[in-house]
């Protein structure tokens, strides 16, 4: 019974995946991004009878837009120079001027980084490879080739293997972190026994993907090799297998299987080959591995991008930048690709994939659409009176903790002197900048936990913030390139409360706060003091930890 | 009090000082003296005395003298009938049957330190999909309090232990351990001689009043968090006399000794007397490759000593019968003895002990045979020692917590409690 089901779901599989790869019923592939999104998005939500909140205001908008694109936080001049002006096309302009940017460079690596490299945080040759890569807007399909087969004498990029070496000397390393990073599948139980929630993961999934990695080694010389031979063996762990042992195929997730050419080779041709590859892994004068004809890990990535097999690769990525702009993805979890956990819009998910490839998996075409819909723009309050509605339909916009960066950018910049940034128009200068910033924001960043699926806040933050003598010198002191040290230039404390609420929430005080904060000012003898209490408020406030 | 000097929250602009000042209260809890008889009604805690680098079961809790793998020690017979344990634990052999009981047929398989050690802080073998909570982790959940002024995990650092930290894994730092890395006191638990105590309480409650308007309509769990850490500043830092031990008379302090494996024994029976759930105290280093019989003679007369002080220490004030003690490693050693008189890793038949809580004193589980090579009778793995201590607090080892969509037990899948041992 079991066995008819999964048969007939992955023909399911199958069926939706050719009707939408023709494309017959999705919106025409001509219109813009964020129309679609918009409309897919409405649709569903109309037929729960569910009404959105309202659209975000402009600094709320703006703030939100900095963060996702640039990584940052706004300066003073950007907020008010985006709330005061009048143009229709303001938003547009402002999207395209980031995009074009070296923060979008800079944020778009560090986003890069986390998702590829999550356990190795900073490793310096793979970001410099990043930031290459995005310079170039080199398509993402691209980017997968040079992380695992790659060239090590290509200059610019032959540190992109080191996805692949990072992970070489964990089997399931590589093969796990590839299927989730790449495909979205998580396959990690098939390694014991088929998947207990879904029909798709049988244990041969797990070990053929296993395949593709096994003969994989790193050199003494920190070379990617691979060896011509070998093989992966396995056994059910269940108690009523009959098949014994196994050996692996070098199988795909959709079931494909690539069968290698024989080769003829005696036991002492293989003794000799390991040898060499041996002195390889210990020994740093020995010559660089030799490629072999036939490469498992350039197989899995032809099969992974052909066409009848891409159900995986472009509808990962996706979903995988839809989630990092909405705190969720169209299919949730996002290592969870398969066919007992269907999209929550999955035309949508569709046509969304049908435009990435067919412009060349061009990540900045969809992260400009995502971010100029009026789904994206919404505000992040649900004052309804009830609970929020289901995540899944996008009604309002998720509150997302900043990553260990963006957060150290921001307070970088949220206490920095606001009077002091280069112009706008001061392109030039503002790179270098921007480049100082990504220097310093390495030196806090370690402080902070890289958000995960639930991610809290650790009791050490809140700690560090309000006891820590690096914290006071370097967001709360009084030198005139501070924060604090501005505001103690002013003597109206309403200028101060103005001055203090756009520098760090990027907006100005709503009355009550003013009123707050102006009773807050007054009750205090210590003006510094006072200055510094207050700039310390707003800086651990959620409003600067969160992205809303 | 010093409520009345804050002028501001008074103001009636903000109106709800007085909640503000109600909270404030919960800060002096520590200081009260009822909170320990509250502990041992309620709450049930773990000290976890790590064996750092592996301590040999020959040496401690299952010795075989006479037999080419013996060594020079002898066993010596404990307050239990018939339980024998070295000669290097005179003080725990008068205490075996009071308060301990052995497990002497652990075979968990890795004889790696680092995989070793995340088998016996997991109860389970590393998981590449997947990062498993610790037991710290676990304990801090399941018997901790959201909202608790102290500290739930708090893992003590030795100058030899090699510095693993602990990991609260997929249940989220708010479990992760408070780490002591530098001293004996915790980072960032005192405040900067440059604010005032009045002006650092003041701060944060300003920040929480704000903070509320604006978490007020936006629904989301880590939001909640930051406001919760916030909130636990102050009693953190209240607890910060909780690692001085200058806090206790000289006699007490005395008779845990100079050692710094003994003072951080008085920390952890401060810690859990104020209500932490769990703590490790780690003593190092048990990796005796080389010189295996010197190094454990003067290791076991630390571990004797300050196991079984903290053992009467917790028993005196009424604490042991909801205080759990741990002894173990990542693992044990060989049998054999090597070339320079070392024992190496081994995985294969090795011992812990657990005392206190739940726990059936005098009793000895399991059986190595004769040469201490094999287990021979009750082999146990890591799953199941630890079904047998989250049994023994009281905790189902079965209760599933959730990863995404993927069930996972408190203690790996098919473990079972060690009944023998429990009461």
């Amino acid at each position: 019974m079991r066995f008819l089901l999964r048969i007939h779901l992955s023909a399911l599989c199958l069926l939706t995946t050719i009707v939408s790869a023709g494309g017959a019923d999705l919106p025409s592939a001509d219109l813009p991004i964020e129309q679609v999104v918009d409309q897919f998005i409405h649709q569903r939500l109309e037929a729960e009878k569910i009404s959105p909140v309202p659209q975000a205001d402009d600094a709320n908008l703006l703030r939100r837009l900095m963060l996702d694109v640039a990584g940052r936080i706004p300066t003073s001049e950007e907020a008010k120079g985006f709330v005061a002006n009048g143009s229709a096309t303001k938003r547009v302009e402002l999207v395209d001027r980031l995009m074009a940017s070296p923060d979008f460079v800079w944020h778009q690596r560090n986003e890069f980084d986390r998702m590829l490299l999550p356990n190795k945080p900073n490793d310096g040759d793979f970001r410099k490879y990043l930031l290459w890569a995005v310079k170039e807007n080199r398509s993402w399909e691209a980017m997968f080739r040079d992380m695992l087969v790659g060239d090590e004498s290509d200059e610019n990029r032959k540190h992109a293997l080191t996805f692949t070496k990072s992970r070489a000397s964990e089997l399931d390393d590589m093969l796990n972190d590839t299927a989730i990073i790449f495909f979205g599948v998580n396959v990690t139980c098939a390694k014991c026994h088929d998947h207990p929630l879904t029909p798709d993961w049988k244990q041969h999934h797990y070990f053929g993907m296993a395949a593709f990695f096994s003969r994989t080694y790193v050199t003494k010389k920190n070379l990617l090799g691979e060896r011509p031979f070998g093989e992966v063996k396995f056994k059910s762990k269940r108690k009523d297998d009959t098949k014994g042992e196994q050996t692996a195929k070098f199988e795909f997730l959709t079931g494909a299987v690539i069968d290698e050419p024989a080769v003829e080779r005696t036991d002492e041709d293989k003794k000799k080959i390991e040898e060499v590859i041996k002195a390889a892994m210990q020994k740093d004068d020995a010559p660089p591995p030799e490629k072999p004809a036939f490469s498992p890990r350039e197989k899995l990535v032809e099969v992974a991008l052909r066409t009848e097999d891409n159900r995986f690769f472009a509808r990962n990525i996706v979903n995988r930048v839809w989630d990092r702009f909405f705190g969720r993805g169209l299919i949730h979890p996002v290592d969870q690709l398969h066919a007992a956990n269907a999209p929550s819009h999955p035309e949508l998910l569709d046509w969304l994939t049908r435009d990435l490839v067919s412009h060349n998996y061009d990540l900045k075409r969809l992260i400009r659409g995502i971010v100029l819909s009026q789904t994206y723009s919404r505000s992040s309050e649900w004052s309804a009176g009830s609970q929020p509605p289901d995540a899944a339909l996008f009604a309002v916009v998720k509150v997302k903790p900043l990553t260990p960066r963006q957060y150290s950018l921001s307070l970088l910049i949220a206490a920095h002197n606001p009077t002091q940034w280069p112009a706008l128009d001061q392109a030039e200068q503002w790179v270098q900048r921007r480049e100082q910033l990504e220097n310093a924001a390495n030196g806090w960043a370690g402080h902070f936990e890289m958000p995960g699926e639930s991610f809290q806040v650790a009791v050490d933050e809140a700690l560090l913030f309000s006891n820590s003598k690096r914290i006071e010198d370097e967001f709360l002191r009084d030198s005139g390139d501070r924060l604090v040290g501005h505001l103690k230039t002013l003597s109206d404390n309403q200028q101060v409360i103005d001055a203090a609420v756009q520098a760090i929430c990027s907006r100005l005080p709503r009355d009550d706060e003013r009123a707050t904060l102006d009773e807050f000012l007054k009750s205090r003898t210590d003006r510094m003091i006072a200055l510094r209490q207050l700039v310390w408020v707003l800086l651990t406030g959620p409003e600067m930890r969160f992205s809303y | 009090m010093t409520v009345s000097r804050r002028g501001f929250l008074n103001a009636a602009a903000l109106g709800t000082a007085g909640t503000f000042a109600a909270d404030m209260t919960r800060f002096d809890v520590l200081r009260q003296s009822s909170w320990a008889d509250e502990v041992k009604q309620q709450g049930k805690r773990v000290i976890l005395l790590w064996l750092a680098g592996g301590a040999s079961q020959l040496e401690t809790f299952d010795p075989k003298p006479g037999r080419p793998t013996g060594g020079p020690y002898r066993a010596i017979p404990t307050s239990a009938t018939g339980v024998h344990i070295s000669e290097l634990l005179p003080k725990m052999a008068a205490r075996i049957q009071q308060t301990t009981a052995i497990v002497r047929s652990l075979n968990t398989k890795n004889a790696d330190h680092g995989g070793g050690a995340t088998i016996m802080e997991t109860g389970r073998i590393k998981d590449p999909g997947i990062e498993y909570p610790d037991l710290g982790a676990i304990c801090a959940k399941e018997l901790g309090r959201l909202d608790s002024a102290v500290p739930d995990y708090v893992s003590m650092y030795t100058s030899t232990e090699g510095r693993r930290k602990g990991t609260s894994g997929f249940l989220g730092s708010r479990y992760a351990p408070m780490f002591l890395s530098e001293s004996m006191q915790p980072e960032n638990i005192r405040r900067l001689e440059s604010i005032s105590d009045i002006d650092h309480q003041d701060r944060l409650v300003l920040r929480d009043l704000l903070a509320k308007k604006f978490t007020q309509n936006r629904y989301s769990d880590s939001l909640g968090s930051q406001t919760q850490a916030y909130q636990r500043v102050r009693g953190l830092m209240a607890s910060e006399k909780l690692f001085d031990i200058e806090q206790e008379p000289a006699e007490t302090r005395a008779k845990y000794g100079p050692t710094q494996f003994g003072q951080q024994c008085l920390i952890a029976r401060r810690l859990v007397e104020a209500g932490v759930p769990f703590v490790k105290v780690a003593r190092a280093w048990w990796d005796s490759h080389g010189e295996n019989f010197e190094t454990h003679r003067e290791l076991c007369a630390d571990l004797d000593h300050s196991m079984s002080v903290l053992l009467d220490d917790l028993k005196d004030r009424g604490l042991l019968e909801n205080t759990l003690v741990l002894t173990f490693g990542e693992f044990g050693r060989t049998p054999s003895i090597n070339a320079s008189l070392g024992r190496d890793h081994f995985a294969a038949a090795w011992s812990a002990t657990l005392s206190g809580c739940g726990i059936r004193g005098g009793a000895c589980f399991g059986k190595t045979d004769e040469d201490g090579q094999k287990v021979a009778d009750g082999e146990v793995g890591a799953g199941d020692l630890f079904a047998t201590i989250l049994t023994a607090l009281g905790i189902d080892p079965n209760k599933e917590y959730h990863v995404g969509a993927r069930p996972v037990p408190l203690s790996d899948f098919g473990a079972k409690p060690i009944k023998d041992v429990l009461v």
